[in-house]
């Protein structure tokens, strides 16, 4: 374990997480002083009931009728600035979100402008510049994967003028996360598998990228024996309670790993290959994670092997090699991949030429892979890499992971 | 009458001395950079015109700004003079700021232990961190500079190391 001298550590999430963590709302939010909820989610999450099981288990104790079900895939500042005056209209003192990442997003956005009475939200873009706590929001999410419900960030978009603002500041933690296993008895397989991996690249990078410490690692520890242990469970058997609560806690304890010391390689590869060709950030960091391990090995191969214990068990930790321990996880990571992909009937991708549209063509032509190793040069999580990245070493790894083939580590520069 | 006291930090001379000689001279070096290094000025080809940043030392200084005009890359001094900053390097204090500038701490350990504070957008803040590594590589012999970028770019080859270097340091000592 690496200590370093140095180090920040935050997060004032109330967790509540159970079969059944969902009645817990009312007195949740009455004990902050709030009788009315404003719940918004998408018309997905809508769709497959899940706000019908969120407005049962609430009941009648507090007013939670107002849902605004209509947040768009991508967070929109017109509908923050909509659902904020639905907010002040009809007096709400809470927001209760419910969905996957735009829907945190948006809830966070909206937070803002309420709490803050602002007219412009870009106003309080940018780190720091919140200097109060919001209204109280609890999040309650629908895929076990993203942990935006312990993250400190939101990124809302001007689609009229074509701007990202991205927010950052210990208030838009929310006050109280909801891990409930019926939210996500319902997701497919396939997805259920995806955004499972990507838990598990937050827990991995996070473990070994450069702010990792001691706080940041025994989340990152536990998330990855949790993932490696049940996600092939919940694939494979959707209605198991048990797997879904423990993936629901898994990739919370990853998000609040990754939030305290931030991602690498597999992230800003990930980011860009779906910036680029529209592909679904879950599968990208499934398909990548084994090769930013590859890439980083050189540099971080005794922390990378300290993983083998929470994935492989005690036998198989101490009858490897301390040396092999390091590929070994590698292995292990690229068989979880494999097995995921059996299960799901091919439809978990192994490799980027892997992944199909809906029509059934590929998503990440070849030809498009130096557009994709450019674009990551545009992406901050290359910062927190341990090794250093250039437009030839993206498109080494984009062009390894393309093909399915383990990196070839010779060609990897080294200072 | 009061009797809380505002208390002054201890000035630091000798540090903050340090730290804006080097700050000097690494912005005459990027401007130096941008006419001798071909992956520099394509760096900030990339930016927009007029685009101008800054690099110091919270919360007063010292500061380095440097400015893209008609093309052309110049360090204009320790202050913006009203120009508009498009992205700043601000370290948290000159303490942090003389660690990492005397390389007893990487740049990237700096921003690991939150040290750095990058205000503007990410891919311009990526652009300047590339552009003062390649910098650092021509200004610092190597023992250094590898304490100082993520990684020392060793397969560079002879002419672009040494004939770099002298070019850089040329234009650098004349500010030109």
């Amino acid at each position: 374990m690496l200590l370093p001298d140095y180090y920040e550590f935050c997060c004032r999430v109330k967790i509540v997480a159970g079969h059944d963590a969902l009645e817990k709302i009312p007195d949740l939010l009455i004990e902050r002083g709030a009788k009315k909820p404003l719940v918004i989610t998408d018309k997905g999450v809508a769709g497959a009931g899940l706000t019908d099981i969120v407005s049962r288990a609430i009941g009648d104790r507090v007013d939670a009728g107002l849902i605004a079900d209509d947040v768009p895939p991508d967070s929109d500042l017109r509908v923050v600035n909509r659902l904020a005056r639905l907010y002040r209209d009809n007096a709400c003192d809470a927001i209760i979100a419910v969905g996957g990442g735009s829907v945190m997003d948006t809830a966070k956005g909206i937070n803002i402008v309420v709490s803050e009475n602002a007219e412009d939200l870009m106003a309080f873009s940018g780190v720091g510049a919140l200097k109060r706590p919001l209204k109280p929001l609890i999040a309650i999410p629908t895929t076990a994967g993203t942990g935006s419900e312990v993250t400190q960030v939101a990124v809302i978009k001007d689609h009229e003028k074509h701007l990202k603002m991205a927010f950052g500041s210990y208030f838009l933690l929310p006050d109280i996360a909801i891990l409930d296993s019926r939210m996500t008895l319902t997701m497919p397989p396939f997805i259920t598998a995806m955004t499972g991996m990507d838990a598990m690249s937050h827990a991995v990078e996070a473990y070994y990228c450069l702010q990792k410490n001691p706080l940041s690692d025994a989340h990152s520890l536990a998330a990855v024996g949790m993932i490696y242990r049940y996600l092939p469970l919940a694939v494979k058997n959707p209605e198991d309670r048990d797997s879904r609560l423990a993936m629901a806690v898994a990739a919370c304890l990853a998000g609040i790993a990754f939030s305290n010391s931030m991602v690498g390689l597999v992230h800003n590869l990930g980011h860009a290959t779906g910036s680029v060709c529209g592909v679904p950030h879950g599968l990208c960091m499934a398909i990548l994670l084994p090769y930013g391990l590859e890439y980083n090995l050189h540099k971080r191969a005794n922390v990378m092997a300290e993983l083998l214990l929470p994935i492989a068990g005690e036998q198989v930790y101490l009858a490897t090699p301390p040396e092999q321990r390091a590929q070994k996880v590698v292995s292990l990571i690229r068989g979880l991949n494999e097995n995921l992909h059996a299960i799901t009937g091919g439809r978990h991708a192994r490799c980027l030429q892997e992944i199909k549209d809906r029509e059934g063509k590929p998503s990440v032509p070849r030809d498009i892979l130096p557009q994709i190793a450019s674009a990551a040069l545009l992406d901050g999580a290359s910062i927190y890499n341990p090794e250093d990245t250039d437009y030839e070493d993206n498109r080494m790894v984009l062009e390894a992971a393309w093909e399915g083939k383990p990196l070839d580590r010779t060609r990897v520069k080294k200072g | 009458m009061s009797i809380i006291k505002d208390v002054q930090s201890g000035k630091k001379p000798l540090k903050r001395a340090y730290v804006a000689i080097f700050l000097w001279f690494t912005g005459r070096a990027i401007q130096a950079a941008a006419k001798v290094d071909r992956e520099v000025k394509k760096e900030f080809e990339k930016l927009p015109e007029n685009f101008t940043f800054s690099l110091g030392c919270l919360p007063d200084g010292p500061w380095m700004v440097v400015g893209r005009e008609k093309g052309v890359v110049k360090y204009l001094g320790g202050d913006s003079r009203g120009r508009p900053v498009q992205v700043r390097l601000a370290i948290k204090s000159l303490d942090a700021g003389f660690l990492i500038l005397s390389f007893q701490e990487s740049t990237t350990l700096a921003t690991a232990r939150n040290r750095l504070i990058t205000d503007g957008e990410i891919p311009y803040a990526l652009a300047i961190i590339r552009i003062l590594d390649i910098v650092e590589v021509y200004l610092l012999p190597k023992l250094i500079a590898s304490l100082a970028v993520k990684r020392y770019p060793s397969w560079w080859t002879p002419a672009r190391k040494f004939g770099g270097r002298i070019g850089v340091y040329t234009r650098t000592l004349l500010g030109i």
